[in-house]
């Protein structure tokens, strides 16, 4: 049985004009657009009001004023927009690189370098076949990828070991396409969730 | 125009049409082709599994887009039926609306007992990525003031046991942003030492399982693949069972017209060195 909520159907109307741009740009493809676009930055606009009142303003009103600091250096931040003072936004910009680069960097080295180099140089021999087969895969493909990046010497891309760095081109193309393969399924997936919508949640077809 | 060039510029109303198609007949008659679990899902599932009840907490972190909602429906069933105590927040702002959509579907009190501030309790949006995920796991008590239906955490039961980092069992998160996947590795693994399992798109998959690899994530959920198969390992059979389908229809009719494409590639090729020769 076809719905007969209001907001089924305006999410349906929203589906069907975004899919329509798949076949040819249109003006109903341009309002769903803008729509979204509005709705969106009208919501990320409360959230940022809801946040500096709940960690921001909270703390002041309770008494705790070191937390003008981050609302200062926020405000700070829109003195980009002044040509005169505009030098100032940098202070703050630079207080948050700062933090993000401090809070992730220890973790990116553990999971980035020390986790994955001690993963890469495991034996070669596994206790099953297919076990052994991915681990001689994971050895070849790193070590054929990097020599892929020597570029201080000339000898390895065109030399009698050109093979080494051309094995590693290969092996990235390979994963460049499983990469590829991931995102079609993953877009596919995605508008599956909307004819799932339409059929069952709008037109009732399927249960 | 040869036939070869003719086939190769297909118009792509045609083609989508036909993929539009082959989406809609499976949704419609599923052809309840088998499902194979992976090993990725798996091992999320029996990490959550070998839990032990009650007593224990649990944080699982929400954020994304339509795509990981059936995910969402599927996980947070498996943690309730365990009735683990869940931390649940949003570090990125689609969270907090994708909280109240969840819950209307798994219904924790009605469905598995629970109570909200004694089993489980929402912390909304939290504003900072993994400034927010340092600031939560090394002391909630500073970091949140109140929970997202603004009562103070110092008045809900569930919080008052959470002390620190070694409060947390596992770390579960849901996300559709690569960054937000790599930042729990960083701050719950690599920084807390804690337990973690991560699901995300299939398309951040390739990026991202290293991480399972090394070990730092015990634990997948692959996209719609990964939410089907926690969908049948719950004996909870859902939209992602029924998305299988329907992908596997589309991604056919996909290989399909890869395998044209080249095809008529080759044969324009062939049919122009010959009419040379």
């Amino acid at each position: 049985m076809v719905s007969t909520d209001v907001g089924v159907w305006i999410a349906a109307f929203f589906t069907i004009v975004a899919t329509s741009y798949a076949f040819r740009d249109n003006i109903f493809f341009r309002f769903a657009e803008y729509t979204f676009i509005g709705a969106a930055a009208g919501h990320a606009i409360v959230m940022g009001v809801k946040n500096i009142i709940l960690y921001g303003w909270t703390h002041i009103a309770g008494g705790e004023p070191s937390y003008w600091i981050p609302i200062i250096l926020g405000i700070l931040i829109y003195t980009r927009y002044h040509p005169q003072y505009c030098w100032i936004y940098r202070y703050p910009i630079a207080f948050l690189v700062g933090i993000g680069v401090g809070i992730s960097i220890r973790g990116a080295i553990h999971a980035d370098f020390i986790k994955q180099i001690a993963a890469t140089a495991k034996p070669l021999i596994a206790t099953t076949p297919l076990g052994t087969l991915n681990n001689i895969i994971i050895f070849v493909g790193t070590i054929t990828a990097l020599t892929h990046f020597i570029f201080t010497y000339e000898g390895i891309h065109r030399g009698a070991a050109g093979w080494i760095p051309r094995i590693g081109r290969w092996m990235m193309l390979a994963a460049f396409g499983g990469a590829f393969g991931n995102t079609i399924m993953t877009k596919f997936s995605m508008y599956q969730g909307r004819i799932i919508f339409l059929l069952r949640d709008w037109l009732g077809i399927i249960h | 125009m040869s036939t070869w060039e003719k086939l190769a510029a297909l118009p792509r109303e045609i083609v989508l049409t036909i993929v539009l198609i082959a989406m809609i007949v499976p949704a419609i008659r599923p052809f309840r082709l088998p499902i194979m679990v992976g090993k990725m899902s798996k091992d999320w599932y029996n990490t959550v599994d070998s839990l032990p009840d009650s007593p224990l907490r649990h944080r699982i972190q929400l954020r994304g887009l339509s795509n990981p909602r059936p995910m969402r429906r599927r996980n947070p069933p498996q943690m309730f039926e365990k009735h683990l105590k869940i931390i649940i927040m949003a570090t990125q702002l689609e969270g907090s609306m994708m909280y109240p959509l969840i819950m209307e579907k798994v219904k924790p009190e009605k469905n598995y007992g629970a109570e909200y501030g004694k089993d489980y309790v929402f912390l909304g949006y939290i504003a900072g990525a993994q400034t927010a995920m340092a600031a939560v796991l090394g002391d909630i008590h500073t970091a949140v003031k109140e929970d997202y239906y603004g009562t103070p955490i110092d008045q809900i039961p569930l919080l008052k046991e959470v002390k620190g980092p070694e409060s947390y069992d596992l770390v579960a998160y849901l996300t559709t942003d690569g960054g937000i996947a790599e930042g729990w590795v960083y701050q719950a693994y690599s920084r807390y030492k804690l337990t973690v399992v991560g699901g995300f798109l299939s398309m951040m998959t390739p990026s991202l399982k290293p991480y399972y690899d090394a070990g730092a994530l015990k634990g997948i959920l692959d996209g719609i693949k990964g939410a089907a198969d926690m969908e049948y390992m719950t004996h909870h059979p859902g939209d992602a069972l029924r998305a299988t389908d329907i992908l596997s229809a589309t991604q056919t009719i996909v290989l399909i017209f890869i395998a044209i494409g080249n095809i008529s590639y080759w044969g324009a090729r062939l049919s122009k060195k010959e009419g040379e020769s």
